[in-house]
């Protein structure tokens, strides 16, 4: 997964929540779902393109965790976005 | 028949002229909205018709449009006026500055009881058709600041010749993007040419307004329609007209109602009782109790001779909504150069019969 990239699925509109927080909506579900203050830095790296690697390293500065922490927390949301058809690989 | 529930008093505030998008459709007046220095409503002025209002009419709510009310510069010192005097508020807005000014909605939470959408289509293309490119995410945005910051909010839509037909549509979307409510309104007529292009008839808007009650039965979401909807009692037919809620315009006049404030196209302006710079809120109160007492006379009559005639009663005379801004010189248009709009009261001459 490391140099793989996701990308958000059309349709989903993110919006900035409380500073830190993110709200996404599905508009293919009408769902709502909320992102804490890492599921927030890891989507708006997907809208920017980012790989999973420079995700990871984002978040590794942001938070002063290990690696194998940020990677982990990383590929755990990636795999529930995945899941939940917010993302698809590119 | 039991008398109808108008809620609390309240007054409903246009806290600018001006506006940040272009609905072809929208009731004021273009010069005011786009070619008029912008005027703010100032918090000063706010607070001061706010504390007449409350003593001689006893509101307990503040409702504020516009043009697009979320353009004051110090809408935050408007809420701030709104709470310090013990009042609840809400707002119509269009959606656009929402995430701009959702910190100053945060932090003036509790006085906050809801805010309203306008929405014109359930996709991208279908809403900023009429709103403009990047309205559908900037509203779709709202509703989530809404539904995460726990803000209440309505929805609200015109009803149109391109809406008519997919009023569930707009249900479901509401439902989905859990909105408290939903509101229905007949589209103003705001020239001939939207008369012909957007407006229903009278049959078309009966089948509407049923499938609105319809959808109100079935979707445990609340779904009404504004005023305005066919309604031949005679007894006054909304909260302005029966007292319980009354309009200040951005120019600080007190009128009867923001639908017919501003109107688009508008020669008359019989809806506005007095100028609140210059007049205190009781005398002009008083004078507007006169308009509104008039204007349910003027249509108690109407409907009186209809009956006693036998005659269908047009569109016209069905909403009281199309009454009013055919009787208060708002459709001039409707009347030839030469015929008064008041004439609009009188029927047919019927010939002898036998």
């Amino acid at each position: 997964m490391h140099s793989l990239k996701l990308t958000p699925v059309n349709d989903i509109i993110y919006t900035d929540f409380d500073e830190a927080e993110g709200i996404l909506v599905d508009l293919n579900t009408k769902q709502y779902y909320r992102l804490n203050e890492t599921g927030s830095l890891i989507w708006r790296g997907l809208e920017k393109g980012n790989t999973v690697d420079e995700i990871v390293s984002q978040m590794q500065a942001a938070y002063e965790v290990s690696a194998d922490h940020a990677r982990a927390s990383v590929e755990e949301l990636l795999t529930n976005l995945e899941s939940n058809k917010l993302v698809k690989r590119l | 028949m039991p008398a109808r529930d108008f809620g609390s008093r309240r007054l409903t505030v246009e806290l600018t002229n001006i506006c940040n998008l272009h609905c072809s459709y929208c009731l004021r007046d273009e010069d005011a909205l786009y070619h008029t220095p912008a005027n703010f409503l100032l918090p000063e002025f706010l607070e001061s018709i706010i504390k007449q209002a409350k003593e001689v009419i006893g509101i307990d709510h503040v409702a504020f449009t516009g043009g697009e009310p979320t353009l004051h510069p110090q809408f935050d010192q408007i809420l701030a006026v709104v709470s310090t005097n013990g009042l609840k508020t809400s707002f119509v807005t269009n959606g656009w500055n929402f995430q701009k000014i959702w910190p100053t909605l945060a932090a003036h939470r509790d006085v906050i009881t809801h805010a309203a959408f306008s929405l014109d289509g359930v996709t991208r293309e279908e809403h900023d058709k009429w709103r403009g490119d990047g309205s559908f995410v900037r509203i779709v945005r709202a509703f989530s600041l809404c539904f995460a910051g726990d803000l209440p909010f309505l929805i609200k839509v015109g009803i149109r010749r391109d809406t008519f037909e997919r009023l569930e549509q707009f249900a479901l979307f509401a439902a989905r993007m859990r909105a408290a409510g939903l509101n229905f309104g007949h589209v103003m007529p705001t020239s001939p040419e939207v008369e012909e292009s957007s407006a229903l008839n009278l049959d078309e808007r009966r089948g509407a307004e049923q499938e609105v009650a319809n959808l109100a039965r079935i979707f445990k979401m609340k779904i009404g329609m504004d005023v305005g909807y066919h309604n031949v009692n005679p007894a006054p037919a909304c909260s302005a007209l029966a007292g319980y809620s009354c309009n200040v315009d951005y120019q600080g006049r007190l009128s009867l109602c923001c639908n017919l404030s501003g109107f688009r196209g508008a020669i008359g302006e019989e809806d506005v009782a007095a100028d609140l710079r210059i007049q205190d809120f009781a005398r002009a109160y008083a004078a507007l109790s006169i308009i509104a007492r008039e204007k349910v006379t003027a249509r108690q009559t109407r409907l009186h001779d209809l009956t006693t005639h036998e005659l269908p009663v047009d569109l016209y005379s069905a909403s009281p909504c199309l009454f009013c801004l055919d009787t208060s010189g708002k459709l001039p248009w409707r009347h030839s150069a030469t015929e008064s709009p008041m004439s609009s009261r009188s029927l047919p001459v019927l010939g002898a019969v036998g």
